[in-house]
C-alpha cells in the first residue's frame, strides 16, 4: 500500500513538475520509479538452470562415450610414453565440464557460500 | 589476474613434462605388462603378449601360480621372480577389474565423499579413495596411479573456489608446489624400486606401512590440537614452533598475504619436499602439508587446507605424468571416481565457510586414525605374501580384511557426518543472523 503511494505521489509530482516546465526534475522522479521497481530481480540472483541442464548433458555423453569404450581406454591409455597425453587431458576436459555442472548444480539447489 | 596465474603455472608445467614424454618414461623393469594368449598345463608355461613388442614370451609358472590363476586375453600385470631363474611368474594381477553396477556405484558415493573431505580440509580424498580402490581388487599401484590423476582436476576445482572465498595463498601455494614436485620424484623412484624388486605385495605393503606411521602420529597430534581449541575459548593461536620458525631470519625471506606470514624460504623447503614424497606414495600429500603450513609456517587451518589444494593441483598433474608414462592410470576408475568427487569438493569448500577453525582439524584428525586402523589390519596379510610371517588362518584373513573395510566405511562416513552436520549448523545460524540484520535495518 506505501509502496502504491509513493508511486502515485511520484507520478503526480512529475506532472506538477512537467506542467510548471520544469522537465529536468519531472525526469528524475520517474527515473527514480524505475531504478527502485528494478530493484527486487538483480540479475545475479538468477539460478542457472540452463548451464546445469547444458553442462549436465554434456557430461553424461562423456560418461556414456566412456562406459561402451571401456576396451578402448583400458588398452591405448596405458599404452605408456605419449600416450600419457590421453588419460591426462581426458581427466582435464572432463572436469571443466563436469564440474560447470557440479558449480551450477549447486547453485541450483541453493547451497552458496557464506557472505561476509 | 590471478587466473592468469594459474595458466602461466600449468604452461610452466608442461614444457619440462614434454622433454620427458619424448624420452619414453621409464617402464618398471620386473614388472610386464600384457596378455596371456595360451597356458599349457603339463609343461606349466603360458605363452604371453607383452604390450607393445611384436612376439610372444613363454612364460614359467612359479610354485604358487596354479594354471588356473592364469586368466587368458585380459590385460594384466605380471611380476616374475628373478630368484627363481629366467621368466618365473611371481604373481599375476589383473590391471583391470571388470566394471559391474555395483562397483560403479561404489565409485561414485566415495567419491562424492571423498570430494567431500578434500574440499574441506585441503586433502584427504585420496587418502580413503586409495584404500577403497584396493579393497575393490585395484592393484596397489594402479589405484595411486588412477587416484593420482583423478586428484589434480579435482583439486584446481576446489583451489579456484576457495581463491574465491579468501582463503587460498595463492604464493604459499605455488613455493610448497615447487618443492613438493620434487618429493614427488623422490617418492615416484622409491615407489618404483619396490615395485620392480618386491613385486606388487612388497608394493602394497610399503604403502600401508606409510600409510599407518603417518596417520598415526600426525593424525593424533591434530587430534589433541582440536581437542583443546574446541575446549577453550579464545581462537586458534599460532603454535610455538611456528613463531619460532618465523624469528629465524635466513635469506630470502617471504611474506604471505593471505596467510599472513613471513617467514624463511628455507623452511618451507622440508615441509614441501615431505608432502610431495607422501604424496608419490600414498597420493595424499595433504596429511603432511596440511599439519605442517598450520604447525611449522603458522597458516591458520583455513588458509593451510585451501592452499593445500594448489598444492595438490600442482604436484597431482605432474604426478599423473609420471604414472600416464609407465601406462599405469585406469582412466575409467578415474573419471567416475571425478564424477562424485567434483560435486564434493565444491561443497565441501563452500562448508569451510560456515564453520569455525578447529573443526577443520577435528575432522582432519578422525579421517587419519580411523583409516589407520583399517591399514593396520591390512599389514599382517602383506607381510604373508612376502614370506616374512606364516600364511594366515582363513578365519583370521576374513576378520582382518572385514576390520579393513568397516574402518574405511566408518571413516567415510564420520567425516561426511561431521562436515554435513557443521555446515547445515553454520548456514542455518547464518540465516538466523542474516534476518535479525534484516530486521534491526528495516527498524
Amino acid at each position: 500500500m506505501d509502496a502504491r503511494l509513493t508511486k502515485f505521489d511520484k507520478n503526480m509530482s512529475a506532472v506538477c513538475f512537467a506542467e510548471a516546465g520544469e522537465f529536468d526534475t519531472a525526469k528524475e522522479f520517474l527515473a527514480e520509479k524505475e531504478a527502485t521497481a528494478k530493484q527486487p530481480e538483480p540479475a545475479g540472483k538468477k539460478k542457472p538452470y540452463a548451464g546445469m541442464v547444458i553442462f549436465g548433458c554434456l557430461s553424461l555423453l562423456g560418461y556414456i562415450a566412456l562406459i561402451t569404450n571401456q576396451k578402448l581406454v583400458t588398452e591405448v591409455f596405458t599404452m605408456g610414453g605419449w600416450h600419457a597425453v590421453y588419460p591426462v587431458g581426458t581427466a582435464l576436459i572432463f572436469s571443466f565440464v563436469h564440474g560447470a555442472f557440479a558449480s551450477n548444480l549447486l547453485s541450483v539447489l541453493g547451497l552458496e557460500a557464506k557472505k561476509h | 589476474m590471478k587466473k592468469l596465474l594459474f595458466i602461466i603455472l600449468g604452461a610452466l608445467l608442461i614444457l619440462p613434462m614434454v622433454s620427458t614424454v619424448y624420452a619414453g618414461g621409464p617402464p618398471p623393469k620386473d614388472v610386464m605388462k600384457g596378455v596371456f594368449l595360451s597356458v599349457d598345463d603339463a609343461n606349466r608355461t603360458a605363452e604371453f603378449k607383452k604390450s607393445g613388442a611384436e612376439g610372444t614370451t613363454e612364460l614359467v609358472l612359479g610354485a604358487d601360480i596354479q594354471p588356473g590363476d592364469v586368466r587368458l586375453n585380459k590385460k594384466v600385470m605380471v611380476s616374475l621372480d628373478k630368484h627363481a631363474g629366467e621368466n618365473v611368474i611371481k604373481s599375476i594381477d589383473i590391471m583391470f577389474m571388470d566394471m559391474t553396477v555395483k562397483k560403479i556405484i561404489a565409485l561414485l558415493v566415495i567419491g562424492l565423499i571423498g570430494g567431500l573431505l578434500s574440499g574441506f580440509i585441503g586433502s584427504g580424498g585420496a587418502l580413503v579413495l586409495t584404500p577403497a580402490m584396493m579393497s575393490l581388487g585395484v592393484p596397489g599401484a594402479i589405484a595411486v596411479a588412477s587416484n593420482m590423476c583423478h586428484k589434480f582436476p579435482k583439486a584446481m576445482v576446489g583451489a579456484y573456489k576457495r581463491y574465491k572465498y579468501g582463503q587460498a595463498d595463492i604464493k604459499l601455494g605455488l613455493v610448497m608446489a615447487a618443492t613438493a614436485i620434487i618429493g614427488v620424484q623422490i617418492g615416484i623412484k622409491i615407489q618404483k624400486y619396490i615395485l620392480n624388486h618386491f613385486g606388487n605385495a612388497g608394493s602394497n605393503l610399503y604403502v600401508s606401512f606409510i600409510f599407518m606411521i603417518v596417520l598415526v602420529f600426525v593424525g593424533g597430534y591434530v587430534l589433541y590440537d582440536a581437542y583443546k581449541l574446541s575446549k577453550g575459548t579464545d581462537e586458534a593461536k599460532v603454535s610455538n614452533l611456528a613463531l619460532r620458525m618465523q624469528k629465524i631470519n635466513l635469506p630470502p625471506m617471504m611474506y604471505f598475504k593471505v596467510a599472513k606470514v613471513r617467514i624463511s624460504a628455507w623452511i618451507t623447503i622440508p615441509v614441501g619436499l615431505f608432502t610431495g614424497m607422501l604424496a608419490a606414495t600414498i597420493a595424499v600429500g595433504g596429511f603432511i602439508g596440511v599439519p605442517g603450513m598450520i604447525y611449522v609456517v603458522g597458516a591458520s587451518a583455513v588458509v593451510a587446507s585451501a592452499t593445500e589444494l594448489i598444492i595438490a593441483f600442482v604436484m597431482g598433474a605432474w604426478g599423473s605424468i609420471q604414472w600416464g608414462l609407465s601406462g599405469l592410470i585406469d582412466i575409467r576408475l578415474t573419471l567416475l571416481i571425478l564424477a562424485g568427487s567434483l560435486i564434493g569438493v565444491q561443497l565441501g569448500a563452500l562448508g569451510t565457510t560456515y564453520v569455525k577453525d578447529y573443526m577443520i582439524k577435528l575432522v582432519m584428525a578422525s579421517t587419519m586414525l580411523i583409516v589407520a586402523v583399517s591399514r593396520g589390519a591390512k599389514i599382517p596379510g602383506y607381510l604373508a605374501d612376502l614370506n616374512l610371517r606364516p600364511a594366515l588362518e582363513p578365519q583370521m584373513a576374513h576378520v582382518l580384511s572385514q576390520i579393513s573395510f568397516w574402518a574405511l566405511v566408518t571413516a567415510l562416513a564420520s567425516a561426511g557426518l561431521i562436515i554435513s552436520v557443521a555446515m547445515f549448523r553454520g548456514m542455518t545460524q547464518a540465516k538466523v543472523e542474516a534476518r535479525r540484520e534484516e530486521i534491526i535495518s528495516h527498524g
